[in-house]
């Protein structure tokens, strides 16, 4: 065995090394400047500061002229009063003087309020744009334990609702603390005109705040308990979307609609509860500052009457309550949303927190030139924590380069685990994997999976032409090597009897083409990427076997000097392996060619029954067929009897 | 026998206070409630009735009631008294919130002098007035609070009956329809879009009505106190806010329709990588996707900002007109205070007034960002209910009788395009017992051809009967029901294996259950797993391999008893061992039935009393095994390969 080549990763982030990852598509947008802090222990807000303050420049800019405009807002009433009283009570002032700075602050407000409100809804989306990215770059850092216990239609709607209500949150919650700060300011005005009838003014204040505060308690769990619902329609509508056939096919479309009915009837319990809450509270939060109107109207009339404040003052202090009564409302608006959005934080914190379990080793080298030397040693495998349930024991196998093998087994034997582990696509808990004298753990991902290329069971297809899905691995691959591929995995007939050939764009999972054609598609998309490590997992089992023989010739070529694991159950794919190993009871229990496992493991006969059996009949197989007899006497057996008799005189 | 919380359906509907929690339990493992949070959510829970069974009946055709046209009015008025108390809040609402500058007025010129007069300085009047103001303050405090609740329920009804609405036609539409949308733009209507009524139905529409009101009143009580100064209110201001608004209206509509586009593609995209993230990992394509990603939420972004270019110019603009306004009104005003044609009190409850006006203007603003939005999302349920299914019932559709499964194909001609057809011209009698079995090379029309006999889609030409009945004149659900379908892809819903297997039938009793997992082969399989039938299924089953699926799918067709089965390629992700189990419960599985196969390998082909055999959309030749050899065409060719393939593949490895 040749010495593999192995190159120092560059040192940086694990996402460092480009040399095996496709990119088909130019970059329009940036990546999100910052991320989520990582320490749990603070609260979720300071948590996403980092987020915010990456775009501190046009935020700041944005509160400033909030700040500024307010200012002038502030001014315009006192302006009010003092034409009310210098102009039109005692005629110092003409009035025109006090017109023409109305207007110009009006028109500096305007503009000011323009570009403050534009960089602020900039901010807003500029963060929802950070959120929605981080989350989706840390989910396709995920490993497929999380994908195995997460439902989509839960991660869909978290990245959906939650997302906006935290950026909501994160934007407004400033604006309307600017906002309050004009309450400060305004306070200060009422104070130099009268100490007493500000105080006045102001009393309410705090209980606005109270009723606030109790409102925010009392409404926290009903808007969990809604997000929470929202997410069970979604998910019971996910899978009616993705699983229509199996719903139609048995006709349970009204069960599924009470199921959804069940679920939204609960949402909407919800709902109510939230509104009988908020009907306690936002009345009061809404009219306590109307109050403080009526008690200006009654001390500021007593001192006018008396003489201590002129006429235009009141309007003043009317004009300034009725400014701060929207921001001290927001403010309840602003409580209202800190809760949701702390409860959306949290649900999407919960998604960033959880930690891949597959990751590159700080230490990880790439792995160049690869010979395909595939070793498993003693690996112990379990799907879940607990180890009870090992799925692979003490598994031992080689695989030196350039060999095929076959793995049998029956279902549930941990064939596809095999499979699963050579990519990594979960870690072994006992014992190693290897390649090319590596372990895996220490090899980049990205390297490890593109030396191996593995043709999955479920031969997903995206939305996009058949071009795009065959050169998926390798957006660069021209027209004429994707028609390669796609002749030696047998695709390129039905392909160009497609509508718009190679262009011919498939429908959500490729729904459009027939299970054989997708799997056809899936092998093209592997074969296309020239891995010296070939996994098929499967890949074959809805292509019919004439078809399955024009493959096979083609896979032939493919396989020769590269290593491959076949994972198969019929005996026409089993065929192409120069070797055979058979698992049974979490291990690799007889490991030989086909004809030697016939020969010494009756298990093995066992599982390919049917096929050993049809053998049995052939005069010309001798020894061979012992273990096919087994079976003989099923009536299938003796219904191929007939077969035989009749198709072969 | 219960799904899930997640999935919510059967016997587990009646939730009750467990409701939450199964909520988490039912596949999202960290959808745990914060701790903090755990009391207050269960002291609610706990006071959440027992919900009875949704006794709702799905229809094929749409009735009369759901096929008026969907709109928000059409939604609403099915509550017409909720909708009359909330108008009549709304009105008490406007009017008394607005008594206060009236009273301040009317302090200031009769207690404070405002009016220069003799006993024109009364602080009783001040404290009569003050105590009004507190009332009407009450009385708007009150009708709010019952607004909130009448609205908030209204809301909380209509979006029931939305979800329900748009749902039920979902499961309408044919299966064409599945297979061109995209799943994430599916869910997007059903989520984000109705989700985005929720607040406009809350209190948007309650809101816009009392902003809208307010501006009437106010005008009315500025024409009242002067009609001169009213008048250049309304001349001057009016005009440059309807022109501003106009422009408004129709640059915002088109921003939101490119925001709804540009979600809508962003949860596509988060939907697809989610549901191929296999096949993104094996291919490393994480990198990638992630550009991609940031693209589509970039023109997302984009369609945004475009938004908030509008709102920003629109709504501090209208604020500056409030401003100048002002200016105007202290001009013109101060100008009448000096020839006393104009009490100084009058002028401050203009200045007041006004500032009323302007400020349900710019909440007018907001409320109507959330009415386009709402409109917008709308506008696209309306185009999904309006989406006719390709497979109709007929209007007088009977319900099929128990039938003995003769199924017949009389010149039947399809194509899912009407240019390209997928079959011609195909004339077969399935008798009633009899298994069939079609083989042909990928793509000849096998499928398409079962595809037909369950209705998923009705020929171009001619028709498909069964015991004579042309499937188009009867129910569905009476033709589906005595029909057995293993699909290609087993899927696997969220709950227990149990719960998949009775899928079609979830009163099966547990010995039912019991008996068809024997049967198929499934018991090994289960009694390996921890909790049996109730272990639960995770996302779609990923952790079962396809052979554990591809059974539970034989076990849930069995158990539904049908009178005819289809089997499309369904053991072809079997191993030779299992598919030999069942196998054998097939052979009683066919027993009586008339069962139609879809065979990719020849030796399940074997196993039919006929074989037919399709290419190109045609049946070339049928007849039985013996038959077909024996006439050495097309099929005898197949027959000779796979004979010498199974013959090489024992002896070939060396």
């Amino acid at each position: 065995m040749r010495t593999p080549t192995l190159r120092p990763r560059p040192s940086g982030p694990p996402e460092a090394s480009t040399a095996f990852v496709p990119i088909a598509e130019e970059a329009r947008n940036e990546a999100p400047p910052a991320g989520i802090d990582p320490d749990k222990s603070l609260s979720w807000l300071r948590r996403a500061l980092p987020i915010m303050r990456a775009h501190k420049g046009i935020f700041a800019t944005s509160l400033t002229l909030s700040f500024f405009g307010l200012i002038l807002q502030v001014s315009i009433p006192l302006l009010l009063s003092k034409a009310i009283s210098n102009s039109i009570e005692k005629h110092t002032v003409p009035l025109s003087y006090y017109v023409w700075w109305i207007v110009g602050l009006g028109l500096l407000s305007g503009v000011f309020g323009y570009i403050a409100r534009l960089f602020l809804f900039e901010t807003a989306y500029d963060i929802e744009y950070d959120l929605r990215n981080i989350i989706y770059e840390h989910l396709t850092k995920m490993s497929f334990s999380f994908y195995d216990r997460v439902q989509s239609g839960q991660l869909i709607s978290r990245a959906n609702s939650d997302i906006r209500s935290v950026q909501m949150y994160m934007t407004f919650a400033p604006l309307i603390l600017v906002q309050c700060s004009m309450a400060v300011i305004a306070f200060c005005v009422m104070l130099t005109i009268s100490v007493p009838l500000a105080l006045v003014a102001m009393a309410t204040m705090p209980l606005v705040y109270w009723t606030g505060v109790r409102m925010r308690k009392s409404m926290f769990p009903v808007s969990w308990i809604i997000q929470a619902r929202l997410a069970d329609v979604a998910t019971i509508v996910d899978e009616n979307v993705n699983g229509v056939r199996v719903v139609k096919s048995f006709a349970a479309e009204e069960q599924q609609l009470r199921s959804l009915a069940g679920a939204a009837d609960k949402l909407q319990w919800g709902y109510i509860k939230d509104a009988d809450l908020r009907a306690r509270f936002t009345p009061l939060v809404q009219n306590l500052p109307q109050v403080g109107l009526a008690l200006v109207l009654l001390f500021g009339g007593y001192m006018v009457i008396h003489g201590t404040l002129g006429v235009g003052n009141i309007l003043t202090f009317n004009l300034y309550l009725l400014m701060l009564q929207a921001p001290f409302m927001m403010l309840g608006m602003l409580i209202m949303m800190g809760q949701r959005a702390a409860a959306s934080a949290e649900r999407i914190y919960e998604i960033l927190d959880e930690e891949p379990t597959v990751t590159d080793a700080l230490d990880a080298v790439d792995l160049v030139d690869c010979t395909g030397d595939v070793r498993f040693r003693h690996v112990d495998f379990a799907y879940n924590e607990d180890a009870e349930q090992l799925v692979l024991a003490d598994f031992d196998l080689h695989v030196p380069p350039g060999q095929t093998v076959a793995i049998v087994g029956r279902t549930g034997a941990g064939k596809s685990t095999v499979a699963r582990l050579l990519t990594r696509f979960y870690d072994v808990k006992h014992g190693s994997v290897e390649l090319d004298g590596h372990d895996v753990r220490d090899l980049t991902l990205a390297s490890l999976r593109a030396n191996v290329g593995v043709v999955l069971d479920e031969p997903f297809l995206f939305s996009a032409s058949v071009h795009d899905n065959i050169a998926y691995g390798k957006p660069s691959a021209g027209r004429d090597e994707v028609e390669a591929a796609a002749k030696a995995s047998g695709a390129h007939e039905f392909i160009s009897h497609l509508a718009d050939g190679y262009d011919t764009v498939v429908g959500e999972r490729g729904y459009t083409l027939s299970g054989g054609q997708r799997q056809r598609i899936a092998i093209a998309r592997t074969l296309l990427v020239n891995p010296p490590v070939l996994v098929l997992d499967d890949a074959t089992s809805a292509i019919d076997v004439q078809v399955e023989q024009t493959i096979h010739a083609g896979l032939k070529v493919q396989m020769e000097g590269r290593t491959t694991l076949i994972i198969a159950h019929r005996l026409s794919t089993i065929s192409l392996a120069d070797r055979v190993v058979l698992l049974d009871q979490h291990k690799v229990v007889a490991d030989g060619t086909h004809a030697e496992l016939l020969a010494t493991t009756p298990l093995y006969a066992e599982v390919l029954a049917q096929a050993a059996e049809f053998e049995a009949a052939d005069e010309d197989d001798g020894p061979e067929d012992d273990g096919g007899r087994a079976s003989g006497d099923t009536p299938l057996g003796a219904m191929l009897d007939a077969v035989r008799a009749g198709g072969r005189p | 026998m219960t799904w899930g919380g997640g999935f919510g359906g059967g016997g587990g509907l009646g939730g009750g206070p467990g409701a939450v929690g199964s909520s988490a339990a039912a596949g999202l493992p960290f959808a745990g409630i914060p701790a903090e949070l755990q009391s207050g959510v269960d002291r609610l829970v706990a006071s959440e009735p027992e919900y009875e069974t949704p006794t709702l009946t799905f229809e094929q055709n749409a009735n009369e009631n759901e096929l008026k046209r969907l709109s928000l009015w059409s939604l609403l008025t099915k509550y017409p008294w909720m909708l009359v108390l909330a108008g009549l809040l709304v009105v008490v609402i406007s009017v008394a919130g607005q008594v206060g500058p009236k009273l301040t007025e009317y302090a200031i010129n009769y207690g404070m002098g405002g009016i220069p007069g003799p006993g024109h300085l009364d602080f009783g009047v001040v404290v009569a007035m003050a105590i009004a103001y507190v009332v009407f303050i009450a009385v708007t405090a009150t009708a709010q609070r019952f607004s909130v609740q009448v609205t908030g329920r209204l809301a909380a009804w209509v979006m029931n009956d939305l979800r329900v609405k748009v749902f039920a036609h979902l499961q309408r539409l044919s299966l064409g329809f599945f297979t061109e949308e995209k799943a994430g733009v599916v869910m997007s209507r059903m989520t984000s879009d109705i989700e985005n009524l929720q607040q406009l139905l809350q209190d948007g529409l309650s809101q816009l009505a009392i902003q809208a009101l307010t501006m009437v009143v106010i005008t009315i009580i500025l024409f009242a106190t002067n009609v001169l100064l009213a008048f250049i209110t309304v001349v001057l201001i009016v005009p440059a806010l309807v022109v501003a608004s106009i422009w408004f209206k129709r640059a915002s509509e088109r921003g939101y329709d490119k925001v709804r586009d540009g979600i809508a593609n962003v949860l596509a995209d988060l939907s697809e990588s989610l549901h191929g993230v296999r096949i993104v990992t094996a291919h490393n394509r994480q990198r990638n996707n992630v550009i991609h990603h940031r693209n589509v939420v970039g023109d997302y972004r984009d369609a945004n900002n475009y938004t908030a270019h509008v709102n920003a110019i629109y709504g501090p603009g209208t604020q500056m007109l409030g401003f100048l306004g002002q200016a105007i009104m202290l001009a013109i005003g101060g100008t009448m205070v000096a020839h006393h044609t104009l009490s100084v009190g009058a002028l401050i409850a203009f200045f007041l007034y006004l500032n009323r006006f302007f400020q349900p203007i710019q909440l007018l603003v907001q409320q109507y960002n959330t009415y386009q939005q709402g409109q917008a999302s709308v506008n696209k349920l309306r185009a999904l209910v309006d989406t006719e299914p390709e497979v109709t019932e007929a209007t007088d559709a009977t319900d099929l009788p128990p039938i003995e499964g003769r199924i017949a194909f009389e010149h039947v001609t399809f194509g899912y395009l009407s240019d390209r057809l997928v079959i011609e011209d195909v004339d077969l009698v399935v008798e009633p017992g009899e298994t069939v079995a079609f083989v042909g090379p990928t793509g000849a029309g096998k499928s398409t051809l079962a595809k037909l006999v369950t209705r998923f889609y009705d020929p171009t030409e001619g028709r498909v009967t069964i015991d004579g009945h042309d499937l188009r004149d009867v129910t569905m659900r009476s033709l589906r029901r005595q029909l057995g379908v293993v699909p290609q892809e087993p899927f696997l819903f969220a709950g227990t294996i149990g719960d998949n297997i009775a899928f079609a039938r979830p009163d099966a009793s547990d010995g039912e259950l019991r008996e068809a997992v024997e049967r198929v082969g499934l018991a090994d399989v289960i009694d390996r797993m921890p909790a049996g039938l109730d272990t639960v299924v995770h996302e779609r089953g990923q952790t079962l391999s396809s052979g554990e699926r591809q059974l539970i799918a034989l076990a849930r067709a069995f158990l539904a008893h049908p009178r005819v089965l289809v089997l499309d390629e369904a053991t072809s992700n079997l191993d030779l061992q299992s598919e030999t189990k069942i196998e054998t419960a097939l052979d009683v599985l066919l027993e009586n039935r008339t069962a139609i196969l879809i065979a990719h390998r020849l030796s399940t082909a074997m196993r039919a009393d006929r074989i037919a055999v399709v290419d190109e959309g045609r049946i070339i030749e049928v007849g039985n095994h013996d038959e077909l050899v024996a006439r050495g065409g097309r099929y005898a060719e197949m027959y000779e390969t796979w004979v010498s393939q199974s013959d090489a593949a024992s002896h070939t490895p060396a």
